[in-house]
């Protein structure tokens, strides 16, 4: 799996949590979408290691400033 | 309540009718919320209340917003969220508005503590306390005396439950106090319940206390039984913890905060009283109409027989705790009476229902009957049957009774009831219990009887109080039903009118006392009438009777030792009896024998016995003598 078809993944994820349409892009981050409140980040943290059966370490994830890193996050967590 | 398993997509219809502004939405946004188990599902579901909302979607709200405190020993951002969402969502009353205090991080005991903090300043209705995990363990020894780790466990919740009178004292507000989840972990190892200095039994016993100690405004939320409940592995998180403070994993917030709904909604709405059963399909397999008595399907032979006859005792062990039951089927009559009258292996009788409607009338006309006749609220009803349609009817025409869809499968009934939470009091109380008993205070006598091999400990095991009184005008319609209506054990058979029995009451040569009894089963009411005449120093016996009810329950003893204090009191000091056989009363031939009366003569049939009254018997009986009301008029 590489970045694209995480984030092509990403999208179906998010069509899911958000209950508007939200596009993905590796520059979105949660000051673009209005509903990306807490609560729905918690949400999506917890979609997306369902989703992709991973695991994220503290902190992992909050230091993480948009939706690109978040897919290299989340390829990491990948196996191999 | 019909369940909706829910899905991320399920979501997709509430958008479409919150798009359309369909009123609908707020009622598939309360089922939804009802079979939410997850995080994510309830967090979407919270959102989408909170955009109606903001359409200002016509709603009906309750008049006064709840004013609901939340504190603990962690984050309690999101939980406040979920608990809000749950309430306004899927609470009681209906479109209720809720304002949430959050208190701050593991600043629970000063908020509680402190008259002038900002939870008071909110003034509560109901205050959440949940209480810091890791400072409920051990602080001594692995291998401290039993006492010393009890001692330590019954402290903790002790100072817990007072810090909860201190909150309820200066708001009146009701009390929700989680206990502690047990550890998930292994260590250490199996020995963790050889010692209470382990976490897992030390909040074990933590919780036992707090359960047994909680006074009538604290309600328990469960967390050790909710968390078994989803499996413990799967509640707590490190993670969430470290990062964000949370006490448990995102998912099981969700089993939280719909514990909180089901308490508060609980402390205002009607408890139900009554189930409200189909018979074909659901009390029994197969359609008795059709497949007639030896067709369906009920009792051991067949599994499913087995599990129709196992939902019977269960609905049968409802009524021990006050839940009423009654029948609404369609089918004749006489052939839906049948199984309960002539099949054995029914566990459920004609006498377990208190009403019985087998009609072809709808079965919502049926159930505003029933509450008619019971005088019940069609609130306090829950209707159980297998047939989609007839719920749906039932839903659409009599809103206020709760149902329960049933399946195909006899397996599930249990659960179903045991799940749907309506039987679900706030506390047991003895008038609950003392309601479904009043049918059955027989029954259970005598399966008392059975438990218990030895006489003595089952006589001893009825806590029997007796009130002898003298005769007194408000008694001598039931004095006179007895004295003309007893057979069996009735010494001298001698009928008297209400008249008669009132010149006994004048006649000074004359005394006559009855006998009450009670025990814990229920008052038996006046069961036993003694009348004597003086002659001289002779006190003759000239009517015992008893009711049969009471046989062999020691009312006889004492029935002597009171003849025998009155007799001494009037300077009698012979007693005498006298057996005037009939054809029916041939069980009482040998009672004054029995009581340690001496035969002395016979004249025709009738057999003649005295007893003296210096050093007598006067054996200690189980039954506790309440009251004596003549005491006086005889020593006077």
């Amino acid at each position: 799996m590489n970045r694209s078809s995480v984030l092509e993944r990403l999208q179906s994820v998010c069509d899911d949590v958000f209950l508007d349409p939200v596009i993905v892009t590796p520059e979105l981050s949660a000051k673009d979408v209005p509903e990306w409140d807490s609560l729905l980040h918690i949400s999506l943290t917890l979609a997306v290691e369902k989703n992709f059966g991973v695991r994220f370490g503290m902190g992992e994830v909050e230091a993480t400033r948009n939706l690109g890193e978040f897919a290299d996050l989340i390829l990491r967590k990948l196996p191999k | 309540m019909s369940i909706v398993p829910f899905t991320l997509s399920a979501t997709g219809a509430l958008k479409q009718l919150l798009a359309d502004g369909d009123p609908r939405f707020f009622d598939l946004l309360q089922q939804q919320t009802l079979a939410a188990t997850g995080f994510a599902e309830m967090a979407a579901l919270s959102t989408l209340r909170k955009r109606a909302r903001h359409q200002s979607m016509k709603m009906e709200t309750a008049p006064r917003a709840l004013r609901l405190a939340i504190v603990g020993g962690c984050s309690l951002y999101p939980l406040q969220e979920l608990v809000q969402h749950c309430l306004e969502a899927a609470g009681y009353p209906a479109g209720q508005k809720v304002d949430i205090f959050t208190g701050a991080y593991d600043n629970y005991v000063a908020e509680v503590m402190l008259p002038e903090s900002s939870l008071y300043e909110f003034r509560p209705d109901v205050i959440v306390l949940i209480p810091s995990d890791t400072r409920c363990s051990y602080a001594g020894q692995l291998f401290d005396s039993r006492e010393q780790q009890e001692a330590q466990a019954f402290r903790l919740a002790f100072d817990l439950l007072e810090l909860c009178r201190t909150a309820h004292d200066r708001t009146r507000a009701e009390i929700i106090l989680a206990n502690f989840a047990l550890p998930a972990a292994f260590d250490p190892g199996p020995y963790r319940t050889r010692t209470a200095a382990s976490d897992w039994t030390f909040r074990k016993s933590v919780n036992l206390e707090l359960g047994l100690g909680a006074p009538s405004f604290v309600h328990l939320c469960d967390v050790e039984f909710l968390s078994a409940r989803r499996g413990t592995l799967a509640v707590h998180d490190a993670r969430a913890w470290f990062e964000s403070k949370q006490p448990y994993a995102a998912d099981f917030l969700v089993d939280v905060a719909k514990e909180i709904n089901h308490i508060v909604s609980g402390l205002r709405r009607n408890i139900k009283k009554l189930v409200v059963l189909d018979l074909d399909n659901t009390l029994w397999g197969g359609v008795i109409g059709d497949d007639g008595l030896e067709g369906i399907e009920i009792g051991d032979t067949s599994p499913r027989g087995e599990a129709f006859k196992a939902f019977q005792q269960y609905l049968k062990s409802l009524t021990k705790r006050g839940i009423l039951l009654a029948v609404c089927s369609k089918n004749d009559r006489a052939k839906a009476v049948e199984p309960f009258e002539k099949h054995p292996e029914m566990a459920l009788r004609m006498s377990d229902f208190v009403s019985f409607k087998a009609n072809w009338e709808p079965k919502s006309e049926n159930l505003r009957q029933i509450a008619n006749e019971l005088n019940l609220g069609l609130d306090s009803f829950v209707f159980v049957d297998d047939n989609p349609a007839e719920v749906d009817i039932v839903r659409q025409f009599v809103p206020e009774v709760e149902t329960v869809l049933l399946t195909a499968d006899p397996s599930d009934f249990i659960t179903l009831l045991q799940d749907c939470r309506f039987f679900e009091p706030l506390n047991i109380t003895p008038e609950d219990v003392h309601r479904g008993q009043q049918y059955q205070q027989e029954a259970q006598r005598k399966e008392t009887l059975t438990a218990c091999t030895d006489m003595a400990a089952y006589l001893g095991s009825l806590e029997m109080r007796a009130v002898i009184t003298e005769f007194q005008g408000v008694d001598v319609p039931r004095i006179a039903q007895l004295i003309n209506k007893s057979n069996q054990f009735n010494v001298t058979t001698r009928r008297r009118t209400e008249s008669e029995v009132r010149a006994v009451i004048q006649d000074p040569s004359h005394i006559a006392f009855t006998v009450r009894l009670a025990d814990r089963f229920g008052d038996h009411g006046l069961i036993s009438v003694v009348i004597c005449r003086i002659e001289g120093t002779v006190m003759e016996i000239d009517t015992w009777l008893m009711s049969c009810r009471v046989l062999k329950r020691q009312v006889e003893d004492e029935v002597v030792k009171e003849i025998v204090r009155l007799a001494r009191d009037l300077d009698c000091n012979v007693i005498r009896g006298r057996y005037d056989p009939t054809s029916k009363n041939s069980m009482v031939r040998d009672l004054y024998p029995r009581m340690g009366f001496a035969a002395a003569g016979q004249v025709g049939d009738q057999l003649i016995f005295e007893l003296g009254t210096a050093g007598c018997h006067s054996e200690q009986t189980a039954i506790q003598v309440m009251r004596r009301s003549y005491e006086q008029v005889v020593s006077a």
